[in-house]
């Protein structure tokens, strides 16, 4: 199968991360700066849910360890020195759950969300699946990438 | 007032949590619960005033949890608060008794609107 969506999907995933990152993230001073440069930076972590069914794919937000502290720091209220892994994890896991929530809303249905996934970027492989959209939210100082994926490991994706 | 914050993510709870303070309803009493389950026996121990609460949680669905409730002739006000927010789940929402949907994200405004007329 292949999702022939990825125009649609690109102009709504930076708007859907201007949705997530108004309401959950930016506080004031340290405005998200949307559709920004991606310069390749090394990504340490990943946080992805898997959406099966009439659409088939994955939604993968990937940053650097200091990212993702300062997003457990704000949306558990911490300072960011007391943040623990499992703070980390939890935090990171629900952003790529609420991306992933809002981009499944405007591809085919029906289709299921798995739960998030959060592992270091070294472990993650994504066979069989191809790239339909990108963007990369600047966010005090740090890239956060968000990929959205076609195709699923279990099945054979179209050239 | 109390009110029963019914979501599997305890990041999505602290959100609600802060967002209901951003909204200006810092004076109520918060409960949380982590699945369906612990929400219904949370409104039977605590008998809250409202239940904001998620559709897709572990153990009873945020759904079934409004059914279940109604069933056993609760009627404490319910909405939910979810990041899938279909016509069909509007439309099951409604059919059971809740009061509205507010999806993920949402802010502060979109808090005092809905809630407002509930929580004063």
């Amino acid at each position: 199968m292949t999702n022939d969506v990825a125009t649609t999907v690109e102009v709504d995933l930076d708007m859907i991360a201007e949705q997530v990152w108004s309401a959950f993230l930016n506080s004031g001073e340290d405005e998200a700066v949307f559709a920004a440069e991606d310069k390749g930076a090394h990504m340490d972590l990943a946080a992805s849910v898997a959406m099966v069914g009439a659409y088939e794919g994955h939604l993968i937000v990937s940053c650097s360890h200091k990212a993702s502290r300062d997003v457990a720091s704000v949306l558990f209220a911490m300072e960011v020195d007391e943040v623990s892994q499992d703070d980390i994890g939890d935090a990171l896991g629900e952003l790529a759950n609420v991306l992933g929530g809002n981009v499944k809303s405007v591809l085919p249905s029906p289709s299921q969300l798995s739960l998030p996934r959060v592992s270091a970027t070294e472990h993650e492989r994504w066979p069989g699946t191809v790239e339909v959209s990108r963007t990369v939210v600047s966010w005090r100082g740090e890239p956060y990438v968000l990929t959205l994926l076609s195709g699923s490991n279990h099945q054979e994706v179209s050239a | 007032m109390k009110i029963l914050v019914a979501d599997d993510s305890r990041v999505m709870r602290q959100i609600v949590i802060r967002t209901l303070r951003q909204a200006g309803f810092e004076d109520h009493d918060i409960v949380e619960a982590p699945d369906g389950a612990a929400a219904q026996t949370s409104v039977a121990e605590e008998n809250p005033d409202l239940v904001l609460s998620d559709w897709n949680m572990p153990n009873m669905s945020g759904i079934e949890l409004l059914h279940a409730l109604r069933a056993s002739g609760n009627t404490v006000p319910f909405a939910f608060v979810t990041s899938e927010c279909s016509d069909e789940m509007r439309t099951k929402a409604e059919e059971g008794g809740a009061l509205f949907l507010i999806s993920k994200p949402f802010t502060a405004e979109t808090f005092r609107e809905r809630l407002g007329d509930i929580l004063g």
